[in-house]
């Protein structure tokens, strides 16, 4: 089920031309792949649309404080260099864009009301699986179009709200990402010797759901039996039971989708209670997501983590210039190196500015809401993480990757080696089919 | 099966330990002063951060252990810079009962919860301008933990954990032996049970109080900073969690009893980490589950008092 880049993913075996097809042609399309130089003369064909001067006002809700903020912090350093580099290149057709940020805690709702009434032209965020869920409803009855930076729960698009005509998401789903790590964890220690495992995951509708999923592609695959499954408190302070009871069943594989403060923590208790020394594997979905708060100590052992679509050395900033440069430009202007989670806040805004923008080249004027809607169903976009897109159920598509977390003196932060790429098409179902029934078809 | 229970009451112990460390400064304050202060898991973040600053700087001074020696003094500077972040919060807490709850003892409490809760906001803010929104590691506990791992009857056990409960019981032994047998112990004690009388016989009731509320804000910070060097992070948010379990703790054991918070703390510690061991989903619910079962036989709580530390 491995596979390599999809087509495009890789400036090796892509021509000038055939990206530019891809991305639309515009000179803001390919900004905001992070190509500008491939556009050098380039004719623009929206200077003769109508379309207003006055700026385009959007708004994103994060975390921006608290233990939440190491993911939604990295969101809003990506909505905000997207919109830098929109801006920098003349806007969306010829439009600048403001960008506020707000916190998102517990005010899902609340936040997208106010951004409505203030007349955003559209809104981006949450980070939050539930806030997500909470939100849906309320933004198919405003009609202001929402891009989802997270909130990733696998039911809510397929299940819960499968037809919906503002609401999107530009991060891939989380059976994506919990596919990709049974796939890895079969790869690293083959199916035939995982006969245990168990699982610590955030006590909410993400955990809940990325544990699921595991349980069903892992059993599908290898026959193997769980042995635990904990669910401590999102933000709590102690995991140390949960680590006993690994340390007790010594199962193959432990799954976790802990993330932020959390994912430090079970990797500082993990280490500290032996837990490495009692399992094979510790497959972490967004354990990178971390990457800033880590070190070296923390990252020995047989860890692998993955990571949605993005994180700063997949795709490899030496084959790949584009992510290069922007590492170099995060670090740069935010002392950090950017995770999946900026990917989540700068993809939000370039599938939604590239969508616009097609709109207006295609209508000769600034699209409605209902427009821009439809552009973004099966828009296709580049980012410095590769090709995405914005399927027909309003997820978002792009490659998986997995790999050995490792140390990276260089960057001084943690990284990961030996990357396995899955693409969408191996980790998530065909159109129109549930995961849940597509993994028990295996 | 009986190693991993045994492993779980060690890990309720080190859970207990902390949460006893906070739960005694609100004991303190509540016992004498009267006042449910809501801050109070603010200023036990505020312990974390401080935690951060300055056993950063001073682990930053020595070097990491790589052998015995080397190990023990890097336990005690990293121990020596948690109680000097926990002792930033005594002027801190001083300040804060003179200046904002002195005004409004003999108010009703609902302007006591909401003062605290404004505080409360306060201190959140000015973490948040002092340190950012932001969660940070002071990233020592690796270190903590080379040094070499505790055998204890042959269960082996990360060396934080016992380092940790031993200074709870630490706490515990001089607090008691503070109240119960110190001459500015006993004047708290005795400015608790009657102020009038107190205030008769020459005792400046506003330093007592100044001084009570300083002590509980000095704990809360201890607490934090046991956390912020252990595996946790200083995060704004943090305290909320742990002034709810404060409640509950005091609330087993009993309004203003030291001995109740010390007793509550363990049970709450122990309690859910094996309920968890054993039935993941009481995780969250297990302290409460205990509260509720020692108020339907105990309605005052284990070792009930109002308005006196005992």
């Amino acid at each position: 089920m491995t596979t390599g880049p999809i087509a495009g993913t890789d400036l090796d075996g892509i021509d000038r031309r055939t990206l530019l097809k891809t991305v639309g042609g515009s000179a803001l399309a390919v900004a905001l792949a992070g190509c500008t130089e491939l556009l050098q003369g380039e004719d623009d064909s929206l200077e003769d649309a109508d379309v207003p001067d006055e700026p385009i006002e959007s708004g994103l809700q994060t975390f921006t404080e608290g233990a939440p903020a190491v993911l939604g912090v990295q969101a809003q350093y990506g909505a905000e260099t997207a919109v830098r580099r929109i801006n920098e290149n003349g806007g969306i057709a010829g439009r600048e864009m403001n960008l506020d940020v707000v916190e998102e805690g517990g005010a899902y709702l609340v936040n997208y009301q106010q951004f409505v009434d203030e007349g955003k032209d559209v809104t981006f965020g949450p980070i939050s699986s539930s806030g997500h869920a909470e939100m849906v409803p309320e933004i198919e009855e405003q009609g202001v179009v929402n891009v989802s930076t997270d909130g990733t729960v696998t039911t809510l698009y397929e299940e819960d709200f499968p037809d919906v005509t503002y609401s999107f998401r530009f991060q891939n789903h989380d059976v994506m990402e919990a596919l990709a790590a049974v796939n890895q964890a079969v790869e690293v220690l083959g199916a035939d010797e995982i006969d245990t495992y168990a699982g610590i995951n955030p006590g909410y509708a993400f955990g809940q759901d990325e544990m699921e999923l595991f349980s069903q592609g892992i059993e599908q695959l290898t026959g193997a039996e769980q042995v635990h499954s904990g669910f401590p408190d999102l933000g709590t302070d102690d995991m140390s039971t949960h680590i006993t009871e690994i340390n007790g069943e010594e199962p193959d594989v432990v799954f976790s989708s802990c993330w932020g403060g959390d994912a430090t923590l079970l990797l500082e208790q993990g280490h500290a209670n032996g837990m490495f020394d009692n399992i094979e594997l510790l497959v972490g979905t967004v354990l990178y997501g971390s990457a800033n708060d880590m070190s070296a100590d923390l990252v020995d052992g047989p860890i692998y983590s993955g990571s949605r679509n993005f994180y700063w050395g997949e795709p490899s900033i030496d084959r790949w210039s584009p992510a290069a440069e922007l590492v170099d430009e995060v670090q740069s202007e935010y002392g950090v190196v950017p995770t999946a989670h900026f990917m989540s806040g700068y993809g939000a805004v370039t599938a939604w500015a590239t969508a616009a923008e097609k709109a207006v080249g295609l209508l000769g004027r600034w699209p409605e809401q209902e427009e821009i809607a439809t552009i973004l169903e099966n828009h296709g976009f580049f980012t410095p993480a590769g090709y995405h897109t914005i399927g027909p159920d309003h997820q978002g598509y792009s490659n998986a990757h997995f790999g050995e977390l490792t140390w990276s003196d260089e960057r001084d932060a943690a990284a990961l080696a030996d990357v396995n790429v899955f693409s969408a098409e191996s980790v998530s179902p065909p159109p129109g089919e549930t995961s849940g029934d597509w993994i028990g078809s295996w | 099966m009986l190693e991993s229970l045994w492993i779980h009451v060690l890990n309720g112990l080190y859970y207990g330990s902390i949460l006893f460390m906070i739960a005694s400064g609100m004991t303190i304050i509540f016992g004498v002063l009267g006042i449910l202060n809501l801050a109070h898991g603010e200023l036990y973040a505020l312990g974390a951060f401080c935690t951060f600053s300055i056993v950063g700087f001073l682990a930053g001074q020595v070097a990491s252990p790589t052998g015995p020696v080397t190990a023990i003094i890097f336990g005690l500077v990293v121990l020596a810079g948690s109680l000097a972040a926990a002792a930033v919060l005594l002027p801190i807490g001083g300040a804060l009962e003179a200046t904002f709850v002195r005004p409004i003892y003999d108010r009703d409490e609902v302007y006591q919860l909401l003062l605290t809760y404004g505080l409360l906001l306060v201190l959140t803010d000015v973490m948040k301008v002092g340190w950012g929104p932001s969660p940070i590691d002071v990233g020592v506990y690796s270190g903590i933990n080379e040094i070499p791992t505790t055998e204890l009857v042959g269960i082996s056990y990360p060396s934080y954990n016992v380092l940790v409960i031993l200074v709870g019981v630490a706490v515990f032994a001089w607090l008691i032996w503070f109240f119960d047998r110190t001459k500015t112990g006993r004047i708290v004690r005795a400015t608790a049970i009657n102020r009038e009388m107190s205030t008769a016989i020459g005792i400046s009731t506003d330093r007592m109080f100044t001084l009570v509320f300083a002590i509980g804000a000095f704990f809360a910070g201890f607490g934090g900073a046991m956390v912020s060097i252990g595996p946790g992070s200083a995060s704004l948010g943090m305290g909320l969690d742990w002034l709810v379990l404060s409640f509950v703790v005091i609330v087993i054991g009993g309004l203003g009893s030291l001995k109740g918070a010390f007793v509550g703390a363990l049970m709450v510690g122990i309690s859910s980490r094996v309920a968890t061991a054993y039935y993941s989903p009481l995780e969250l619910a297990a302290p409460f589950l205990l509260m509720v079962l020692v108020l339907l036989v105990r309605p005052e709580g284990l070792y009930g008092t109002w308005g006196e530390i005992e």
